[in-house]
């Protein structure tokens, strides 16, 4: 079966994903840092036992430290976990759709982090995911919730609807630009915070930066998400208009034909090198120069990291090994 | 400059947060930025460095000698001094436990701002009856400590505040 990220979605010329998140709570249990394994492992019993009953056969639960390390680190590659989740694997549970679109995270920071990804930028679709699974549990759950204070959580950053929803915006344009210190200081005006994805806060492998809200009391959960979206969609076209520009520099379409050849061309070829090659070639992708379809590029960003390769290959691969196969994915893509 | 977390190497990952408006900078060797979750290309949400969540707390953290450490949630046994240490409460009683002394870091972090999303189905039928139960909790530890420090005029004064409370639910 396919995953999430194999999909089409939209804009996605630059919005790589969408991920909405619900932390919630239990009634009648501590939070996490108070709770033993067993505790944990209760809850995560009562979870399945509710979907077995009413979405039979939807969910896979699996406990993390029944899983190799390798595959492990791919689902974190594939933001289908949190890096802290596997840290330490003991107590925690991925419970998950076959798909990974829609899963939650057991005793990870809260008891529950219900969550949906979803390819390009697709807000009220990834929060009415959460949201349906959230109201379903909350019929057999008692989820732990005060009138002023919203759902609690185990840290009070996050009380009230206690979601958060990102974008993860491929943005080469604007780095070039030297446009996203502007830009992270316009969104946090608006209660957002644009921060890089991978690498430096400011100049991330790839250019990919995620775009999430910051406030979670005192605006609806519909409000958060339709004030993300409109400002994703502005950041959308100003990249899309800066990648035209650029497009005009002979200099530029220097350094794209170059990044082409490479993700054409290249025997050996390390994660980083890729993503850098690939994010200029999003610029030429915006302007019909190369013709593969923004999803399949898309979907190497996680399927090349190093982890995901592993698990794709059956074994701990080599380095080198490991960057020959890459390079010959990579090629295969854009023959 | 040296790392913040372990304080032996030297700091090569910079991460600067704006929340709200305000700014806050984390200095991190390689090891403590990947071990935190700083060096992943999908970090989630939940960033819970202890350092930065002091950042919410100064108030606290500055006049930590002074604390009184013994006041502790009666459901989980979490004292105010382990909150503001780990930027974690250990139950949802906690909240309401913690309430006051919490007031001017939430109003920091949130404004004066009240919950206006989702409220589930079961928080619709009842809302009313756990809020004053936590109340309750919240004044019977408050008693507890006056009767600890021989403040008997404020203990009275709380014993019949719980009185009410109690007997005004058992009316309901």
């Amino acid at each position: 079966m396919s995953k999430w990220y194999q999909l089409q979605g939209a804009e996605n010329d630059v919005v790589i994903s969408t991920k909405v998140s619900i932390a919630r709570n239990v009634k009648g249990y501590n939070f996490t840092v108070k709770l033993n394994s067993e505790e944990k492992y209760e809850i995560a019993d009562k979870i399945d036992e509710i979907l077995d009953k009413k979405l039979p056969g939807k969910f896979v639960s699996t406990p993390m430290n029944e899983v190799g390390r390798d595959l492990q680190i791919s689902l974190a590659e594939c933001n289908l976990v949190s890096p802290e989740f596997i840290s330490f694997a003991e107590g925690r549970t991925l419970v998950t759709t076959e798909d990974e679109s829609l899963s939650i995270m057991v005793c990870e920071e809260d008891h529950l982090k219900i969550q949906s990804l979803l390819p390009g930028l697709e807000l009220e679709k990834a929060y009415e995911l959460s949201n349906t699974l959230d109201t379903l549990l909350d019929e057999d759950l008692e989820f732990a919730f005060d009138k002023k204070l919203g759902y609690l959580t185990q840290c009070p950053t996050n009380i009230g609807t206690a979601m958060r929803a990102s974008v993860t915006l491929q943005l080469p344009a604007l780095s070039m630009r030297g446009q996203i210190p502007r830009l992270a200081s316009m969104v946090s005006k608006l209660g957002l915070v644009l921060t890089g994805a991978y690498g430096e806060a400011d100049n991330p492998v790839g250019s990919l930066f995620q775009l999430s809200n910051q406030v979670t009391l005192g605006i609806s959960e519909e409000a958060a998400i339709e004030n993300l979206k409109s400002i994703s969609l502005s950041i959308v076209d100003q990249e899309r208009i800066t990648r035209n520009e650029l497009m005009n520099s002979l200099k530029f379409q220097d350094i794209l034909w170059r990044s082409i050849g490479t993700l054409k061309n290249a025997r050996v070829i390390s994660f980083g090198e890729f993503m850098e090659a690939l994010a200029i070639a999003k610029v030429g992708i915006s302007n019909g120069e190369i013709k593969v379809p923004c999803e399949r590029m898309n979907e190497l960003i996680f399927t090349m990291q190093p982890a995901t390769l592993n698990v794709r290959f059956g074994q701990s691969l080599d380095r080198q090994v490991r960057d020959v196969k890459r390079a010959e994915a990579i090629r295969k893509i854009f023959e | 400059m040296l790392c913040q977390n372990c304080g032996n190497a030297e700091a090569t990952t910079h991460i600067k947060r704006i929340i709200n408006g305000e700014a806050t900078e984390v200095h991190l060797c390689y090891n403590c930025a990947e071990h935190l979750g700083y060096a992943n290309m999908f970090s989630g949400f939940g960033f819970n460095i202890s350092n930065m969540l002091q950042n919410f707390f100064p108030e606290f953290t500055r006049a930590l000698p002074s604390l009184d450490t013994s006041e502790r949630c009666p459901t989980c046994g979490t004292s105010f001094e382990e909150v503001v240490r780990t930027g974690m409460m250990g139950c949802a009683d906690c909240y309401s436990v913690f309430y006051e002394k919490l007031k001017p870091s939430l109003s920091r972090i949130h404004g004066r701002a009240t919950h206006v999303g989702k409220s589930g189905a079961y928080q619709i039928e009842s809302s009313a009856s756990p809020k004053l139960e936590d109340t309750v909790i919240r004044l019977k530890t408050e008693l507890d400590e006056a009767v600890k420090v021989q403040n008997f005029e404020l203990a009275a004064k709380l014993r019949d505040e719980i009185k009410a409370l109690e007997g005004g639910a058992q009316n309901v």
